[in-house]
């Protein structure tokens, strides 16, 4: 108990800063604050890896080596140069997440927000430079929250079958500069985070400041990490929504989901930002339409999603123990609850790639394994946590 | 009895997660020994992520004190070589309306041009 409260604690000042690096580089305060934000980040670091120092070891050591393995990791990809990096970069020079107003470098996609970039920039701000690598911790650090937080609820051996699960899902994305992987925690955790304070039975856990708190901060990072967290977390709510009113509960947890939806207001506000400088967003556009109503009436354009989505090893071994667990173990609402979630979001996949501006088959080879991987973890968590329910006989 | 299932257990997903760890390290990192060597330095990790030219204008651009620069249509319409210059030279930008012209070594250049230096894969020109 003493051990979960404390992993709780973590967990909500670790997001807190991490979401304070953004606001305060937002507000563009001085340089010196943002440093100081950063020290009390890996303050908390450190009290996470000392004050209970013989738990939890695997995992202090694991993420010890990714943060090696990051630093001598040359960025190579398209996706962490083009767009992370370089954002964090002109975040780190010209100290602001607005810089991107000129709109130079298009190709790097101004209007993705800045959360992780700013972070990026600060950890260069502490080294006092820039260079293409050393930054990237970054993305590693952004982890370390939820990863913490899900060991109050999966222990022991099932806790190393979660660090399998991210090994296995997330891999490379742990520390390559690649935001994909983040998504997918954060997704997956902001799942579990609604499920536990909304259709949950427990009221204790409903009732939990912190765990409220640490929702709205996971919600709010899930939306600022990539475009694509604001249409998951907009699921997360619609089909809470859908879900609660079918269950005659909409009445009682309605001011709770209003609370909750506080979450959305720095997503709201970059967005806002990005429309009154005329950033754009390439899927959506003046061809959105065209290319829709184009691709939509040939069904091998659907084969062919359903191939580069769906016919990979990584998701359907994710489907497979997701359905077998709760063969197994059958606990209908949370079974309902992430199928309807991971279906409405491959839904609005096909209707993203059939309205891709890009050449179709180009789109579908260099994004379907990334664009999935949100589900597949999503699945393989919610099978383990299946699991464990069952063994402390909480179903 | 049970504690000593869930010892073996735990040992077991800790060598699953053991080789995991191993895989992605060797075959999926990119991991350098000469970038980890130094990851702090100014250019780490670019000589294995830049085309050789990208390195090169930066180095003519530092050299020759250039804030902001034109590309050949070359340069331009090469989207690799492109994009990687105007990430790596940031906060030097590209401006096609800057006098500082930088072409391939074999590229012809307009005639209004007076070309300054020629380098290994480049040239810059005064336009």
């Amino acid at each position: 108990m003493i051990y979960n409260n404390f992993c709780e604690k973590i967990t909500f000042f670790l997001s807190l800063l991490i979401l304070n690096n953004y606001f305060l580089i937002s507000l563009e305060f001085p340089i010196l604050f943002l440093k100081t934000n950063l020290i009390f980040i890996f303050s908390i670091i450190l009290i996470f890896y000392f004050k209970h120092f013989l738990k939890n070891i695997p995992f202090k050591i694991f993420f010890i080596i990714i943060l090696l393995i990051s630093l001598g990791t040359p960025t190579l990809e398209w996706d962490p140069r083009s767009i992370w990096l370089f954002h964090a970069k002109r975040i780190f020079i010209e100290n602001s997440i607005f810089s991107v107003k000129d709109n130079y470098a298009a190709f790097s996609h101004n209007d993705y927000p800045s959360l992780v970039p700013s972070l990026a920039a600060s950890v260069a701000h502490l080294a006092g430079h820039w260079n293409e690598v050393f930054p990237k911790l970054a993305f590693s650090l952004m982890f370390l929250p939820p990863i913490i937080f899900i060991n109050i609820y999966i222990k022991n051996y099932n806790y190393l079958i979660f660090l399998s699960l991210i090994f296995f899902f997330i891999g490379k994305y742990l520390f390559n500069g690649w935001a994909d992987g983040l998504l997918a925690v954060y997704f997956t955790l902001s799942v579990f985070l609604m499920h536990k304070l909304i259709s949950n039975n427990f009221n204790l856990e409903k009732k939990n400041l912190f765990l409220n708190l640490i929702a709205i901060l996971f919600f709010v990072t899930l939306t600022l990490i990539k475009n694509e967290g604001l249409v998951l977390l907009v699921i997360i709510f619609l089909i809470t929504f859908v879900l609660e009113f079918s269950n005659k509960s909409l009445k009682k947890n309605f001011k709770k989901i209003i609370l909750l939806s506080i979450s959305f207001i720095p997503i709201i506000l970059w967005k806002y930002f990005c429309y009154t400088n005329s950033l754009g967003n390439d899927y959506i556009n003046n061809s959105f339409l065209f290319n829709l109503e184009l691709r939509a009436n040939v069904l091998e354009n659907y084969k062919l999603i359903f191939y580069f989505l769906f016919l990979n090893e990584k998701f359907l071994i994710a489907l497979f123990i997701f359905l077998t667990s709760f063969f197994i173990l059958k606990n209908n609402n949370l079974f309902k609850f992430v199928f309807l979630i991971a279906l409405t979001y491959s839904l609005i996949l096909f209707i993203v790639y059939l309205s891709t501006p890009y050449d179709f088959y180009f789109q579908l080879n260099s994004s379907a394994t990334r664009t999935i991987k949100s589900i597949s973890f999503l699945f393989g968590f919610f099978a383990i946590y299946n699991l464990s329910l069952k063994k402390n006989n909480l179903i | 009895m049970f504690e000593l299932k869930n010892k073996k257990l735990f040992i077991f997903f800790l060598f699953i997660c053991l080789i995991q760890l191993f895989y992605i390290f060797n075959f999926r990192s990119g991991f350098k020994y000469d970038v980890f060597k130094d990851p702090f330095s100014i250019n780490s990790g670019v000589m294995y992520a830049l085309p050789i030219e990208v390195i090169e204008l930066k180095k003519i651009i530092n050299d020759k004190n250039i804030s902001k620069f034109n590309l050949s249509k070359k340069l331009q319409t090469d989207n690799l070589i492109y994009q990687r210059i105007i990430e790596y030279n940031y906060p030097n930008r590209f401006e096609n309306s800057s006098k500082y012209f930088i072409s391939y070594k074999n590229e012809e250049v307009d005639n209004n041009c007076k070309l300054d230096e020629i380098f290994i894969y480049l040239k810059l020109s005064k336009c």
